[in-house]
C-alpha cells in the first residue's frame, strides 16, 4: 500500500519543490509589498487586524511610490540592458565554444568540458575578486600596457560599466556553453556537409542550416544568462562604480539600508512580474511554432 | 565515351599511423555506374568522401572531366553526394529540401518548375509539403536523390544508397535506381557492403580491402573469373581446393581426386575456384564414376531455396556446397540428408587462382 502510494504522488515531487521554494516565498513577499511600511521589526504592519473587529490593512502606496520615481524604473532598465549585452556578448563567445567542443573529438571533447566547467569549483566571489586585482590601476593588465608602451598613464578600467559586463560574461559563460552543447552535440554532421555539397558557403550553412537547427539551445542558453543577470548584485557591486545604477543594487538598499521591506517587496514583485510574463508567453509561442515546424 | 571522365590518381590517405588508402588508382567513363565494394574499414567510404571534397587525400590527384578538383571545396564541385543517413534537413519540409541547393541561382519561379520536375520524375509530387520526418524510409531517399539530380552534376557519389531499406523495397529500388541512371546519363559512383548490390547495380566495380584496390572489372568477370582468393571467397558462394602436380595429373588431398585442366599451371600447388552452380549432382547408382572431376559425398545438410537447392556434401573432411537448380517439381530430384550422391564438373568451370 505504501509503494502504490508514493508511485501515485512521487509525479507531484517537483510541484512541492516548486510550491515550497517558489510560489510561497513570492506569496510571502506579494504580501509584503502591499503591507503598510512603520518603524519596527519587522518594518510593516500586519494585513489583517483583529483589534477593533476584523480590518484589512493593504495599501498600493508601495507601488505607485516606486513607479513614481525614476530612479526605481531606471534601474531596472539599465538591468535589462546590462541582461540583454552580456547574453549577446556570451552567446558571441559561447556559440563558436559550444559548436567547437561537440564537433571534436571524444577524447579532447571532455578535457574541454572540464576546463569550461572547472571555474564552478572555486569560489564564486574569488573569481570575481581576482578580476578586481587583473583590472585595478596598478594591476597586471595596467602593467602589461604600460611596459608595452600603449598607454602611459594606468587605464581606469574598472569601476564602470564595462568591467561589469565582462565580469558578468565571464562567470554566466559556462551557463551558456553547457546547455548550447547538449544541443549541438545532436547535431548530424552530416547536414553540414550535405549543405556544402549543395553549394552553400561556410558562411551560409551557418545561417541557413546550423543556426536554425540551434535556436532551442540558444533560447536555453540566453535565458539561463538572462534571467538571473537581471537581479545581478555582487558583480555590479565589485566591479561596477557609481556611472550606472542596477535593479540588484536598489533592492538590496532598499531592504537593508533603508529598511524599506514594503517597498523593497514591491520592487522584487514588480521585477518578477515585467520579466516572467513575457517569457512564459514567449515559450507557449514558441512551442507551438516548434510543434508546428517540428524542431 | 570518354574513358577518363573521373580520374582517381594515387590517392594516399592515412589518419594518424592508419592508412586508409594506398596508392588508389582508378579511371571511370562518362555516364558509367561505378561500384565501390569492400567490408568496413576497406576505405571505400574515405574515397568516396575524398571525391566529394569531405577529406583532402595526403597525395595523389581527383580530375574530373579535365578538371583538377583535388583542391576544391566541396560546395565547389561540379558533383552530389548522396548521404547514407540521407541527411535531410529537418527544420525544411521536402519541398525546401530539394529546392535547398538551388536557391541562390534561379528565380522562385524557376526553383517552383524544377522542383516539381524533379518530384514527377522521382514520384514524390504528392509529398512537398511533408516534414522530413513523416517520410518513410524509401521516401527519404527519394528526396536525398533529387535534392542531388536537381542540381544536375557531372557526378553523383552515393554512401551505400540502399543499406537502410527493408529487403523488398530494396531490390525494387534497385531496378529504379538503375533506370534513373541510364536515363540521366549522369555518373555514378556508389560505395557498398553488399556483393548483390554491387553486382546487380554496377556496370564495373572496383573491390576493395584495407585501403587497396584488389580488382575493377565487371560484375561477371569478377564473378566467373576472379584473380584472387580474397575476391573469390568475398564474391558470391566459393569452393576453394588446393591442388597440386603429381606425376602428369593435378591433385587433391582433400577430396582425394585427381583433376583436369583446361590449361597448364604456373606453379607446382595452387588453389582453384569451383563455383557451387557449376557443380552437377547426380545419384550414384544411375552414374559411372569418371577418373577425373568427380568425386561421391554424402549430403550433410540441404535447403530448399525455392528455384535452387543448395546441398553441403560431405567427401573425407571437406565440405563442398553445391547450388542444384530445380528444374522438375518432381520431389525424387531431391536428395535426402545421408545419401550418397555422384558430383562432376566441366573442366572450363575449374578456375585457377594464380596470384
Amino acid at each position: 500500500m505504501k509503494n502504490k502510494f508514493f508511485e501515485k504522488y512521487f509525479v507531484f515531487t517537483p510541484y512541492f519543490w516548486l510550491v515550497l521554494f517558489f510560489f510561497i516565498p513570492l506569496a510571502i513577499i506579494f504580501k509584503i509589498s502591499i503591507s503598510v511600511s512603520e518603524w519596527g521589526m519587522p518594518p510593516y504592519q500586519d494585513i489583517f487586524l483583529f483589534d477593533n473587529g476584523f480590518k484589512i490593512n493593504t495599501t498600493f502606496e508601495n507601488y505607485i511610490y516606486i513607479f513614481s520615481d525614476f530612479y526605481y524604473i531606471g534601474s531596472f532598465i539599465n538591468s535589462l540592458i546590462l541582461a540583454l549585452t552580456s547574453t549577446f556578448f556570451c552567446l558571441l563567445i559561447g556559440f563558436p565554444l559550444a559548436f567547437y567542443i561537440a564537433t571534436s573529438n571524444i577524447r579532447l571533447r571532455n578535457i574541454l568540458l572540464v576546463l569550461v566547467v572547472i571555474p564552478f569549483w572555486s569560489s564564486f566571489l574569488l573569481r570575481v575578486y581576482a578580476w578586481k586585482i587583473i583590472l585595478q590601476n596598478n594591476g597586471i593588465l595596467n602593467v602589461i600596457l604600460i611596459n608595452l608602451g600603449i598607454t602611459s598613464e594606468p587605464l581606469q578600467l574598472l569601476y564602470n560599466q564595462y568591467a561589469v559586463i565582462m565580469g558578468i560574461v565571464y562567470t554566466y559563460l559556462p551557463l551558456m556553453i553547457l546547455p548550447l552543447y547538449g544541443y549541438l552535440n545532436k547535431f548530424n554532421l552530416n547536414l553540414i556537409e550535405a549543405s556544402k555539397d549543395l553549394g552553400l558557403n561556410r558562411f551560409r550553412t551557418f545561417f541557413k542550416v546550423i543556426f536554425p537547427l540551434s535556436i532551442p539551445g540558444i533560447i536555453a542558453g540566453s535565458l539561463l544568462v538572462f534571467i538571473p543577470v537581471v537581479g545581478e548584485f555582487i558583480i555590479p557591486e565589485m566591479l561596477g562604480g557609481s556611472d550606472r545604477l542596477y535593479y540588484g543594487k536598489i533592492l538590496w538598499e532598499e531592504f537593508f539600508v533603508n529598511r524599506n521591506w514594503p517597498g523593497a517587496s514591491a520592487l522584487a514583485f514588480t521585477g518578477i512580474i515585467i520579466l516572467v510574463l513575457p517569457i512564459i508567453i514567449f515559450q507557449i509561442i514558441y512551442s507551438r511554432w516548434s510543434e508546428k515546424n517540428e524542431i | 565515351m570518354d574513358k577518363n571522365f573521373l580520374v582517381i590518381e594515387n590517392i594516399s590517405k592515412s589518419f594518424g599511423e592508419n592508412k586508409v588508402l594506398e596508392n588508389i588508382n582508378l579511371n571511370i567513363s562518362k555516364s558509367e555506374f561505378f561500384g565501390l565494394l569492400g567490408s568496413s574499414g576497406s576505405g571505400k567510404t574515405t574515397l568516396l568522401r575524398i571525391l566529394g571534397g569531405f577529406e583532402k587525400p595526403d597525395t595523389g590527384r581527383v580530375i574530373l572531366d579535365g578538371v583538377d578538383i583535388t583542391n576544391l571545396e566541396p560546395f565547389n564541385r561540379p558533383l552530389n553526394y548522396m548521404f547514407q543517413s540521407y541527411a535531410l534537413f529537418p527544420h525544411l519540409n521536402v519541398f525546401n529540401n530539394l529546392a535547398f541547393g538551388i536557391k541562390e541561382n534561379f528565380t522562385s519561379k524557376e526553383i517552383e518548375i524544377k522542383v516539381k520536375d524533379i518530384a514527377e520524375l522521382l514520384s514524390i509530387k504528392d509529398l512537398l509539403n511533408r516534414k522530413t520526418k513523416q517520410l518513410s524510409g524509401g521516401e527519404q531517399q527519394r528526396v536525398a536523390l533529387g535534392r542531388c539530380l536537381i542540381k544536375k552534376p557531372k557526378l553523383l557519389l552515393l554512401d551505400e544508397p540502399l543499406a537502410a531499406l527493408d529487403k523488398k523495397l530494396r531490390s525494387k529500388t534497385q531496378l529504379e535506381l538503375t533506370a534513373l541512371q541510364k536515363k540521366l546519363q549522369i555518373t555514378f559512383v556508389f560505395v557498398t557492403h553488399d556483393q548483390e548490390e554491387a553486382m546487380s547495380l554496377s556496370d564495373r566495380m572496383a573491390i576493395m580491402k584495407n585501403g587497396l584496390i584488389l580488382e575493377c572489372s565487371t560484375p561477371e568477370e569478377i564473378y566467373e573469373n576472379p584473380k584472387s582468393l580474397y575476391t573469390a571467397n568475398f564474391i558470391g558462394i566459393a569452393n576453394i581446393i588446393e591442388i597440386y602436380q603429381k606425376d602428369k595429373n593435378y591433385y587433391s588431398d582433400d577430396l582425394d581426386i585427381n583433376f583436369y585442366l583446361s590449361r597448364d599451371l604456373k606453379n607446382t600447388k595452387t588453389n582453384i575456384l569451383l563455383r557451387p552452380e557449376k557443380i552437377k549432382i547426380q545419384s550414384i547408382n544411375n552414374s559411372k564414376i569418371y577418373p577425373f572431376n568427380s568425386f561421391s559425398g554424402e549430403v550433410l545438410e540441404k535447403s530448399y531455396l525455392g528455384s535452387f537447392t543448395r546441398y553441403e556434401i560431405k567427401i573425407n573432411n571437406k565440405i563442398i556446397s553445391v547450388l542444384d537448380q530445380n528444374f522438375n517439381s518432381n520431389s525424387n530430384y531431391n536428395f535426402p540428408i545421408g545419401e550418397k550422391v555422384m558430383c562432376s564438373w566441366e573442366k572450363e568451370s575449374i578456375k585457377i587462382l594464380e596470384d
